[in-house]
């Protein structure tokens, strides 16, 4: 009977118009960690793939864009759904090991990120003179003080500015005076040269754009924001609106470095490198757009990466995860959030750590890691008890299994040339 | 009664759940604890050794029991799920589970009402331990025999339990009974067709402050959310509702069948129902206020109708009117009846036609006879009053000049209609000011 009548109840019509005002209060969880999916890693990743293979692999993008729309719809839902981090659903859906086996994973590849976060932040400020051990322990304490000092709205507040950085990218692109025509050639024709170092790029593009501390921060955001049923129309907007963004900036980093280094045939291999690289050929200007774009992208990311972590700790262990809690009533989710950052400042700053093979681990646990979390956000998604009437329907049952299948070969392939370069 | 200085976590569980033992304080039963979590996954047999299948899931059975008996077992034959009646159960300890007759049901299981499955439906999801005022998840639960039944006795909300299950082979499935919790301090949420009801459960509950039980309900997800809203008295559950933030009160509500969150609804104080109301969406509002009475329904309507910013929009309507021949003893009879409000500082006067004549004070009426009529009290300080649609600005600058605490409003034809208190105006100011991201960074 009850059953009944709250089909009824939702099934009434919620208002049809969206109204500016109520977009921008449920905005966040979509901007916020798609954006955050476009850090140094992924900067580095965009640049060398514009520097090494001009216009032709920018598809690539694009489907990494369609599987970020379409997962991290999925996620915002299951966490509005549900109001469960996925930690904690998988925990309770697929039993002890397997969370405590993700939240361990997870937790390792989220120090390993964080690290490269910060050898972002150290990396651009090179750029402008600054030595890493200002500019690591500044960036440390000032995404911490943010997050233990300022309630959830605030918090929001700070990512969106910060956020507002990544015009500068767009702005640079711009700059370089790309080829719009090859541009748009390469967006629409899927090409690749069948060698080892393409399909190593074109795999890293998909697998540093849907990360697997993203997937699991925007269904904890999306729980902690209080979002609600009704609020999913306009949470799909802002899902898709982050996503593209994501896309978009991406975009115009590949064709910043397809326009000026590939075209001079020059490579590189960090962001950095890139953004010095651009000085003679499309100006200061665009330099300093480059590394300012890096800053604010790292930056953004080591906010997000330990408050991800810190989400997934606490969903595991079922205690309390909230920006409005005070560090007392959250001491778990806090001291996550601390031991990740210091942890990951440490390894940066220290002389003579293995930097590059932290790196490269943390990119194959990420890879390796994503699988199972599609996984289990699919196996979720088509859970009736958890997701009632939010099921997902046959449709969108085999667009989530292509796109896992497609992760899955991708992931494959990249294992394959990790283990034999 | 003396009550027992308290010593320990479990002295105040025994105090809140009004027990002087609890089960688990039983050698017998201390002894005999079986870890559920340790139970899925092993072999089931019959009395002579021989494999039956592999247990997937136990069903217990809600009732007014404290410990719910379990009703059978879901194991895995073959690629059915079939169900065993709990009586066919010969032996159940953590290593072996033995059943008297090899009879298996051929039929899939299918979920009853009433029933919950402990592997799926429990462990592992968020229960509420109502010692600690805090939702947590079940790291493990523990069956124990108890009054000729095999009982869920005791739940485990310790991480290191939780730890224990990953480790292989029967370290995993070891017992570990000194972190377990009586079944009775901790209210399961997790349920299939229904609440788990359990009085116990429910009698600790009721005892918790409406903040306190707010609080427990903004940490649940959505599914337990509305079960413990379910579970409670709706005059408590009223008043917790009272003590949510905004946002997340709009999430529960939308939740809830319409019927219900009207009965919550209507038994807030009026102002607050009105405010809650005024934020829903049009349609959410009628389909709450439809299932109302007409009167509470007409009330709240033309509440919700007057802006936050007018007095109509922030008044309480309680009332207590009395007419001026009406004698002091039938007003302190009405202030007595209704002492549970806030508003029962005093009564208000009308003449015959409803009007406002007064407000009188309870000092006024208990230090006069009880046979004293009313009109005889009547005198200044006379009561501020103002109309429905003042603004709020010259309603505090009414507060300010009189230094009362509170103000009478009427109607265009000056007849009594509601309070405002100091109060009314505080939550008014507040919610005016809530915007904790104004400032800047």
């Amino acid at each position: 009977m009850e059953q009944v009548k709250e089909k009824k109840k939702i099934a009434a019509p919620s208002p049809k118009k969206i109204r500016l005002a109520a977009l921008l209060a449920v905005m966040g969880p979509g901007l916020i960690a798609g954006l955050s999916d476009d850090d140094p890693a992924g900067i580095t990743t965009y640049s060398v793939l514009g520097a090494k293979y001009g216009y032709q692999l920018l598809w690539t993008l694009v489907a990494s864009t369609i599987a970020l729309i379409v997962f991290q719809d999925l996620g915002a839902r299951i966490g509005v759904v549900t109001r469960q981090g996925m930690i904690g659903l998988v925990r309770q859906k697929y039993g002890a090991r397997s969370g405590t086996l993700s939240a361990t994973a997870l937790i390792i590849a989220n120090i390993g990120t964080m690290t490269a976060e910060f050898a972002g932040i150290a990396a651009a400020g090179q750029l402008f003179g600054f030595s890493k051990y200002v500019t690591v322990p500044i960036a440390g304490f000032l995404v911490s003080f943010l997050v233990l000092r300022g309630s959830f709205a605030r918090v929001e507040k700070v990512f969106f500015l910060v956020s507002g950085v990544f015009l500068a990218y767009i702005i640079a692109g711009f700059l370089a005076h790309p080829d719009w025509g090859q541009a748009f050639k390469g967006v629409i024709t899927p090409t690749m040269p069948f060698t080892h170092d393409a399909v190593y790029i074109a795999t890293a593009t998909l697998g540093t754009t849907l990360a697997p501390w993203g997937l699991a921060f925007i269904q904890s955001y999306a729980v902690d924001k209080r979002l609600t049923r009704d609020d999913l129309k306009l949470l799909r907007v802002d899902v898709w609106t982050g996503s593209l963004l994501t896309g978009i900036i991406g975009f115009f980093v590949i064709v910043t470095c397809a326009a000026t280094l590939n075209k001079q045939g020059i490579t590189i291999d960090d962001a950095s490198k890139a953004a010095q690289a651009l000085k003679p050929l499309a100006g200061t200007l665009a330099k300093d757009l480059f590394a300012i774009g890096l800053i604010g992208a790292a930056l953004l990311a080591a906010s997000i990466l330990p408050l991800s972590t810190a989400y997934s700790v606490s969903d595991l262990t079922g205690r309390p995860a909230a920006l409005d809690d005070s560090p007392k009533e959250a001491p778990l989710f806090y001291a996550t959030f601390g031991a990740i950052t210091t942890l990951s400042a440490i390894l940066i700053l220290i002389p003579g750590a293995p930097l590059i093979t932290i790196l490269v681990i943390t990119q194959i646990l990420n890879a390796v890691l994503l699988l199972p979390l599609l996984i289990y956000m699919f196996g979720i998604s088509r859970d009736k008890r958890l997701m009632g009437e939010f099921v997902a329907t046959k449709t969108m049952r085999n667009i989530y299994a292509v796109i896992i299948a497609i992760v899955a070969i991708a992931i494959g392939c990249m294992l394959w040339f990790t283990v034999f370069p | 009664m003396k009550t027992p200085p308290v010593t320990g976590i479990n002295t105040v569980a025994k105090r809140l759940v009004g027990r002087r033992d609890s089960v688990l304080e039983r050698k017998t039963i201390r002894e005999s604890l079986v870890s559920v979590a340790g139970l899925i996954n092993r072999p089931v047999k019959d009395n002579d050794g021989k494999l039956i299948g592999k247990l997937v899931d136990i069903v217990v059975r809600h009732g007014e029991e404290t410990y719910p008996p379990v009703s059978g077992l879901i194991v895995k034959v073959g690629q059915r799920r079939s169900f065993i009646d709990g009586a066919r159960i010969s032996k159940l300890t953590h290593n072996e589970i033995l059943l008297s007759s090899t009879k298996i049901n051929l039929q899939d299981y299918e979920r009853r009402s009433g029933e919950s499955l402990l592997d799926a439906d429990v462990l592992d999801h968020q229960i509420v331990d109502v010692n600690g005022l805090r939702v947590v998840r079940s790291s493990d639960l523990y069956l124990a025999p108890l009054d000729k039944e095999i009982r869920v006795v005791g739940v485990d909300i310790s991480f290191r339990s939780f730890i224990r299950r990953i480790l292989p082979g029967s370290f995993g499935r070891r017992a570990t009974p000194e972190h377990v919790v009586d079944w009775a301090t901790v209210a399961s949420l997790a349920d299939g067709t229904g609440v788990v009801r359990s009085n116990v459960s429910r009698a600790a509950l009721s005892q918790l402050r409406p903040a306190d039980l707010a609080d427990l309900i903004e940490d649940l997800s959505g599914r337990e959310q509305g079960a413990l809203v379910e579970l409670l008295d709706p005059d408590l559950a009223a008043d917790a509702l009272e003590e949510m933030q905004d946002e997340e009160l709009q999430g529960l509500l939308r939740g809830l069948p319409a019927e219900r969150a009207a009965e919550l609804i209507a038994r807030m104080e009026p102002d607050e129902s009105a405010e809650i109301l005024r934020d829903l969406t049009e349609d959410h509002r009628e389909s709450i206020l439809g299932e109302m009475e007409t009167k509470v329904s007409t009330t709240l309507r033309k509440l919700v109708s007057f802006d936050e910013t007018l007095a109509g929009g922030i008044m309480t309507t309680h009332l207590l009117i009395t007419h001026e021949a009406d004698t002091v003893g039938s007003a302190l009879k009405l202030l007595v009846e209704n002492r549970d409000r806030d508003i029962s500082d005093g009564v208000v006067v009308v003449d015959a036609k409803g009007k406002l004549i007064d407000h009188i004070q309870i000092v006024e009426l208990v230090a006069a006879k009880s046979t004293t009529p009313l009109s005889e009290l009547i005198g200044p300080p006379y009561p501020t009053a103002i109309r429905e649609d003042t603004h709020l600005d010259k309603v505090i600058e009414e507060f300010n000049n009189n230094r009362g605490s509170s103000i009478v409003v009427v109607d265009e034809k000056n007849k009594p209609v509601g309070r405002i208190l100091a109060d009314d105006l505080v939550d008014a100011l507040s919610s005016d000011g809530e915007n904790p991201g104004s400032g800047g960074f």
